[in-house]
């Protein structure tokens, strides 16, 4: 390899994208909030980036390990770097996009237990309760899990 | 709260190594990203908070004369990533970073790229552990990308927001036509 250029360039950027992407509200957005799996285990939080919808873990039953006492962290991530990245914060629903039939497909769940990744579809069944439907190839052979609404705090 | 606002600039460092490869030319490129502000809007709660930046690549004008027509992201991996305080509170509160980068294109999933957790105590400044695995190719490729950077805090926030700068650097394989 030779190294056959060098160069700088600068360029300003707009701030106000920031707040306009944020400001924008979109159909699908009545997914947006948080959220607890039938277990009970966890809660996790569906927010908007772009045009697509995630869920972070904000909260979980058992926060620590409890061998070492220490906040859980993403230990079955297949990627070995990963694995040290909070569990609490982990995005397990990644990537869905809202379609005209009313529910969120093309995006993937997350089981931190296995380190395992599912094809998801999401269907809303009422303002505040979610099927969750995880699987691996066809729709047909997944499991459903029914999630429900929690009521954020306010002020 | 008063911020500090610098001015965001990104700033591209392109150095570019050329090799030859199966399918068409390849010539490897550092992008260099300087200072991007990430605001995480209040009111903010215990547990992960989540910024955002809508980012515009402009891979050609940052090229130059060592843009090709044709050329096409063929891989891109993230090389180094810190995080700096953006305002007067510092890293209070922060327990870690996670950057991750997201695309509007159904074909392209998210990617976690780089942490740090726990963050160590006393700092302004720090470098994340990066991912070498997380491959940002399609996301570079797409143009416009999401950068996203979760942060956990260890308590209710509930004045103002909380800014954070973000610099970091990625090394692109770009191909030439034949």
């Amino acid at each position: 390899m030779a190294v056959i250029a060098l160069g700088m360039l600068s360029f300003e950027l707009p701030s106000e994208i920031n707040s306009d992407v944020l400001a924008q509200k979109t159909a699908g957005d009545e997914l947006l909030g948080v959220w607890e799996p039938s277990n009970g285990r966890a809660r996790v939080k569906i927010d908007r980036i772009g045009t697509k919808y995630y869920g972070r873990i904000v909260w979980l039953l058992e926060p620590n390990d409890p061998e070492t006492g220490e906040p859980k962290t993403d230990i079955n991530n297949p990627d070995a770097a990963l694995q040290d990245v909070p569990l609490k914060g982990y995005r397990m629903l990644k990537d869905f996009v809202f379609q005209e039939d009313g529910t969120w497909t093309e995006g993937t769940i997350y089981d931190p237990l296995s380190g395992s990744t599912y094809n998801c579809v999401i269907k809303m069944t009422d303002e505040n309760t979610l099927d969750i439907r995880g699987y691996i190839g066809v729709q047909a052979l997944g499991r459903t899990d029914v999630w429900k609404r929690l009521a954020m705090p306010k002020r | 709260m008063q911020h500090l606002r610098p001015q965001t600039w990104l700033t591209f460092v392109i150095l570019s190594l050329a090799f030859i490869g199966c399918s068409g030319p390849e010539t490897v490129h550092e992008y260099k990203v300087e200072n991007l502000e990430i605001v995480l809007a209040g009111p903010l709660f215990e547990g992960p908070n989540a910024g955002q930046f809508e980012l515009t690549l402009d891979i050609p004008g940052a090229l130059g004369d060592a843009y090709a027509p044709g050329m096409k992201v063929a891989d891109a991996r993230l090389q180094r990533a810190e995080v700096a305080a953006g305002d007067s509170l510092g890293f209070a509160q922060v327990r870690s970073f996670v950057l991750s980068f997201a695309s509007d294109n159904e074909a392209v999933a998210m990617e976690e790229a780089a942490f740090v957790n726990p963050l160590p105590d006393g700092l302004d400044r720090v470098a994340l552990n990066v991912a070498p695995e997380a491959e940002l190719g399609p996301h570079v490729a797409e143009e416009k990308l999401y950068v996203v950077l979760d942060v956990d805090l260890s308590e209710d926030f509930w004045d103002g927001d909380r800014l954070f700068l973000l610099n970091f650097d990625l090394s692109l394989t770009l191909q030439s036509k034949r």
